[in-house]
């Protein structure tokens, strides 16, 4: 019994420690420079709605931290090297604070001696959407094992799976699955792909779900980078023929080419396919507009591969990658018709020598946000890869600086409300992608980015895998992992019937003719 | 008479069982598979926090395998990790033979089940540290340890009957029964030994090596190659490279071993790695080839397949600071520094984040340095792997040593126009064995080899007798390779006629196209 009670005794000091709690010094010294905090969360705007922002100093032996709202509540907390502050009265500062300011004084407490550093701020801003979801996975590379689509609540902590593979290896079962995507930021409908084992792209309607095969003849590959349409329940798709290689000697690590790509529109209430562009051109990430009238995708014109056949296709590709640039083009669509305009160039990017991915309009209708780098179209390996936004009524182009860092920043979704952007960028660290937020003010200008916050500040250093794809959306997903896991692995999918023209293959050469 | 048999009985000699099986095991667990063991710790990582270790927990029994990769820690230090192993199956050995009541006359089962395990490990073979779950090794013996305790216990519990000694005779135990255990006893430890000296005798050599590559102790990795010269596997040749060419001897010593490649024990794989398990040295090849970017593909993808692993994080902290991807190295070394034992690695690289310059005066980095290429190229315009493919087709390189290595890889591939090609900046000198040997067996086919070679007409007469007594056997090269091996060991021409014929028969499958995509 003696022996039970010096344990818990024991147990109750580690964990006590572990705890340790400081009151706000009286006796410090002061520095004119702000606490090196990690993440940076320095003079950021923030959602009110947004989890706490729990930050580490490294090397102190002790740190307090008093966040006053303009309106005069005030958050106290401590800790040894990092914060952890209570949800509760997090939300309650913010809310009290919305549209205003919390100002974020630092003290930390170093060998025997109190510092208090220059105060930060918060601006407090409008909500954003309450769900992020994207996809863990170890940055690249060629293989898969353990990966998932997660959905993570902005305004706490928890993360719940929407779907994993198998956790353990397994020949007949392993697969990868990838691009997730909402209609209009709603759950009621998703999708994502399936590939290698149990392959197919799994539709999700509420709480439940199907399989569907997009593959025939005359389309180029199956269905890869989604755009539902806002209205109906058509969905858009590039298909890509996409590999990657391995630099020996760069700054970059992989760079992923495609050698060929078109653009597919799915009808979801008929199981239907076809062709909505096949040329010569690159063509792929389709977006579409708010109010589903016009479509934005990216095309590259390579005149090295044309009527070249498939085989030699890669080979060029990769010779010439640094050669290879996109431009922004959009086509307006008719919706009774259900057929769609001339394409028209948006954004030249190929004749600064520039190259533009993945276009998402913002819901209001008055901006293109996209990813510009140096070539190519895989921006998320590219180190010149910035955001930039085109503002429609105004036809400009500029990057958003303020976000932007010097390493890689891509893959991009706007929230519902038009006032937040969230994307992956390697910033950290250069090699794992990490979802940033930032606030896309009303004169168009983005405001300093600031990581997903997370209940244990070292979160990111500590985790091995990247965030892909962050999406936002306004509500949970609704169906279950069980659901998924039995849609996955129990059923084989409809395949889509083609309903567009056929497509024509050069008998002498192999090449596709478009 | 009775009494005579008995007063005999007595005199004969009587050894205590357990303390012995306790003995044997931990020498067998820290010295006879000791590196083998140590490499599966190396392959394994372990921290505290359930998060991170998610990967596994999130497995079917992670939470036994979590336990058992803590305690595989401990072979940091095989004599540690050893003295854990040994106990917890001795332990669980006598709470055996207790718990099922075994009379003196059975007692000899208890010692099955470990003779069992012992077996298993035997017969998995390098899968013990490439393809199983690390948490094996020690989990098991834990999970047996406990509930075996438990059953101990429970029978303790309600028995009155006294329990057989440990460290001592039991006192129920004949002389004739002691024998019956000491026998099985033998047979528990005589089994698994003879599996591996007779059916896999490349384990211990392998982690031999791979220890040796770890600690770079090139001269133990050169001899232990050397003491096993008949034995041809690829690991066992990958690794006897890299030590050849942190120690300059590539294109002297390389042939010192035979190469015609057996099969290992491998559950799966793919393209090559199913029977070379080439992901056994890859990562290895590529970083002491000066391939740092293709040795971050690799370990990641080690990284991606088997969950964060020692051995890939060292490697791809390594590549990080020769990179100057300054934060990406802070994040690996936070990441290994909750890693049990680890703290020297930590230290040590910590350090060189703070003073880059270090990383110049680092004798591995340094060397690496002198091999890395010149220029850009993508992994797949050279046949894989990728530390072969590239340096048969160099053009340029930063040193000499980029240069030899190149020549030694034409040399092995058996590319011999490539191989001349790159001869030319050592026209008028003597260059090293290897690469005399085969400019002689070219000399035959280009006359102008010896103008540019002089130095080495001497050699021609060796050569000439030497191909000569070959001929008879150039009929069925297959069959007397390893009949001509041990008398033309080290000899290139051999090499040439008679080595790694399966492989320059056909040239390896890209493994990359086997199962590659894009994620």
């Amino acid at each position: 019994m003696k022996k039970i009670l010096y344990v818990a005794l024991v147990a109750l000091m580690l964990i006590s420690c572990g705890q340790k709690s400081y009151q706000v010094p009286t006796a410090f010294e002061e520095r004119q420079t702000q606490a090196n905090i990690y993440p940076d969360y320095k003079d950021i705007t923030i959602p009110e709605n947004i989890a706490p922002l729990n930050f580490m100093v490294e090397n102190v032996q002790g740190m307090v931290a008093v966040l006053k709202g303009q309106k005069g509540q005030e958050l106290v907390v401590s800790g040894i090297d990092r914060i952890d502050m209570d949800t509760t009265a997090w939300r309650t500062l913010l809310k009290e604070n919305a549209g205003g300011k919390v100002n974020v004084e630092v003290y930390t407490l170093e060998g025997e001696k109190w510092y208090k550093h220059a105060s930060h701020s918060l601006s407090v801003a409008e909500p954003i959407d309450a769900y992020l979801s994207y996809r863990l996975i170890e940055p690249g590379y060629e293989l898969y094992r353990q990966l998932g689509i997660y959905q993570r609540c902005l305004e706490n902590f928890a993360q719940k799976p929407i779907y994993e593979n198998n956790r353990s290896y397994d020949d007949g079962h392993n697969h990868c699955i990838n691009c997730h995507n909402f209609q209009n930021y709603s759950t009621d409908r998703m999708l994502f792909h399936v590939r290698s084992n149990h392959g197919g792209t799994i539709l999700i309607n509420g709480d439940k779900a199907t399989k569907i095969q997009i593959k025939d003849p005359n389309i180029l590959a199956a269905g890869v980078y989604p755009s539902w349409h806002p209205t109906k329940n058509l969905i858009c798709f590039s298909t890509n023929k996409t590999g990657q290689t391995f630099h020996m000697y760069h700054e970059e690590k992989i760079e992923v080419v495609d050698t060929d790509s078109d653009l597919l529109l799915y009808d979801a209430d008929r199981n239907e396919i076809k062709n909505i562009l096949s040329t010569d051109y690159f063509e792929t990430f389709p977006c579409w507009t708010p109010t589903g009238d016009r479509l934005y995708f990216c095309a590259a014109y390579v005149p090295e591969v044309i009527g070249v056949p498939d085989s030699l296709r890669a080979q060029l590709i990769t010779t010439n990658y640094e050669k290879i640039h996109y431009n922004l083009m959009s086509m307006p669509y008719d919706m009774e018709k259900d057929s769609f305009g001339t394409p028209e160039v948006v954004v030249d990017a190929a004749q600064n020598g520039k190259s533009v991915t993945f276009p998402r309009v913002s819901p209001d209708g008055k901006y293109v946000l996209y990813a510009e780098g140096d070539y190519g179209q895989f921006h998320i390996w590219h180190k010149s890869s910035d955001l930039w936004v085109k503002d429609l009524q105004a036809d400009t182009c500029y990057a958003l600086t303020a976000a932007n860092s010097d390493d890689v920043d891509s893959y991009h979704s706007w929230s519902s409300n038009g006032r937040w952007i969230v994307f992956s960028t390697r910033r950290m660290d250069g090699n794992y992608t990490r979802p940033f937020i930032a606030y896309f003010g009303k004169d168009g200008k983005a405001h300093k980015a600031f990581c997903l916050p997370q209940r244990d500040p070292e979160h990111n250093v500590l985790l091995m895998k990247s965030y892909n794809v962050p999406e936002l959306s306004k509500n949970a997903v609704k169906v279950s992992t069980k659901t998924l896991h039995d849609v996955v692995y129990n059923t084989e999918g409809e395949t889509a019937k083609y309903v567009g023209q056929p497509r024509v293959t050069d008998a002498q050469t192999g090449a596709t003719r478009k | 008479m009775k009494e005579k048999v008995a007063l005999k009985e007595k005199k004969s000699l009587i050894l205590p069982v357990l303390p012995i099986l306790f003995v044997v095991l931990y020498v067998w667990s820290a010295w006879y598979y000791g590196d083998v063991l140590r490499m599966a710790r190396e392959r394994s990582f372990w921290v505290a926090d359930a998060e991170q270790m998610e990967f596994l927990l999130s497995q079917e029994y992670g939470g036994l395998w979590y336990i058992g990769r803590m305690l595989m820690m401990l072979f940091r230090y095989p004599w540690l990790g050893g003295l854990v192993f040994a106990a917890m199956i001795t332990w669980s050995t006598w709470c055996l033979g207790y718990a099922m009541r075994l009379t003196a006359r059975w007692r000899w089962i208890q010692y099955l089940p470990a003779g069992a395990f012992l077996t298993w490990i035997a017969y998995e073979g390098v899968n013990v540290y490439f393809e199983n779950e690390a948490g094996l090794i020690m989990g098991i013996p834990f999970c047996t340890t406990v509930i075996l305790s438990i059953w101990a216990m429970m029978i303790a519990s309600f028995s009155r009957k006294k329990s057989p000694a440990i460290i001592t005779v039991p006192k129920d135990e004949t002389p004739w029964q002691n024998r019956i255990q000491l026998i099985v006893l033998l047979l528990v430890f005589a089994i698994p030994e003879m599996l591996t000296e007779v059916y896999r005798p490349y384990v211990r050599v392998i982690a031999k090596m791979n220890v040796g590559v770890i600690n770079n102790d090139w001269q133990g990795v050169i001899e232990t190659a050397r003491d096993n010269a008949e034995l041809s596997y690829r690991p066992i040749a990958a690794h006897y490279a890299i030590a050849l060419v942190n120690t300059n001897q590539i294109c002297e010593r390389l042939y010192d071993i035979r190469m015609d490649y057996d099969t290992l024990y491998i559950h799966r794989g793919d393209a090559l790695s199913s029977t070379h398990a080439i992901n056994l040295y890859q990562e290895d090849c590529d970083y002491h080839a000066g391939f740092v970017q293709t040795c971050i593909h690799h370990a990641m993808e080690r990284v991606t397949m088997i969950g964060p692993n020692i051995h890939s994080m060292h490697l791809l902290t390594k590549c990080a600071l020769l990179r100057g991807e300054w934060e990406v190295a802070k994040k690996y070394l936070r990441i290994l520094s909750d890693v049990p034992f680890e703290k020297e690695f930590v230290e040590k690289y910590s350090a060189y984040l703070d003073n880059p310059s270090l990383i110049e005066s680092d004798k591995e980095m340094a060397s690496i340095r002198q091999l890395e290429p010149i220029n850009d190229s993508f992994e797949n315009v050279y046949p894989q792997p990728a530390f072969l493919g590239y340096n048969a087709m160099l053009t340029e390189g930063r040193s000499q040593r980029a240069l030899f290595n190149s020549l030694a890889v034409c040399m092995y591939s058996k590319s011999m126009p490539a191989f001349m090609m790159r001869t030319q900046p050592l026209a008028g000198t003597l260059p090293p064995e290897n690469i005399s040997d085969a400019l002689c067996l070219m000399s035959s086919k280009d006359p102008n080899v010896m103008k540019q070679f002089p130095q080495l007409n001497f050699r021609l007469q060796t050569l000439s007798s030497s191909i000569n007594e070959m001929k008879p056997y150039m009929k069925d090269r297959a069959k007397y390779a390893k009949e001509l091996f041990p008398r033309y060991k080290g000899y290139y021409p051999y090499y040439y006629f008679f080595g790694n014929l399966k492989a320059t028969r056909k040239s390896p499958k890209d493994q990359n196209s086997s199962t590659a995509g894009v994620n």
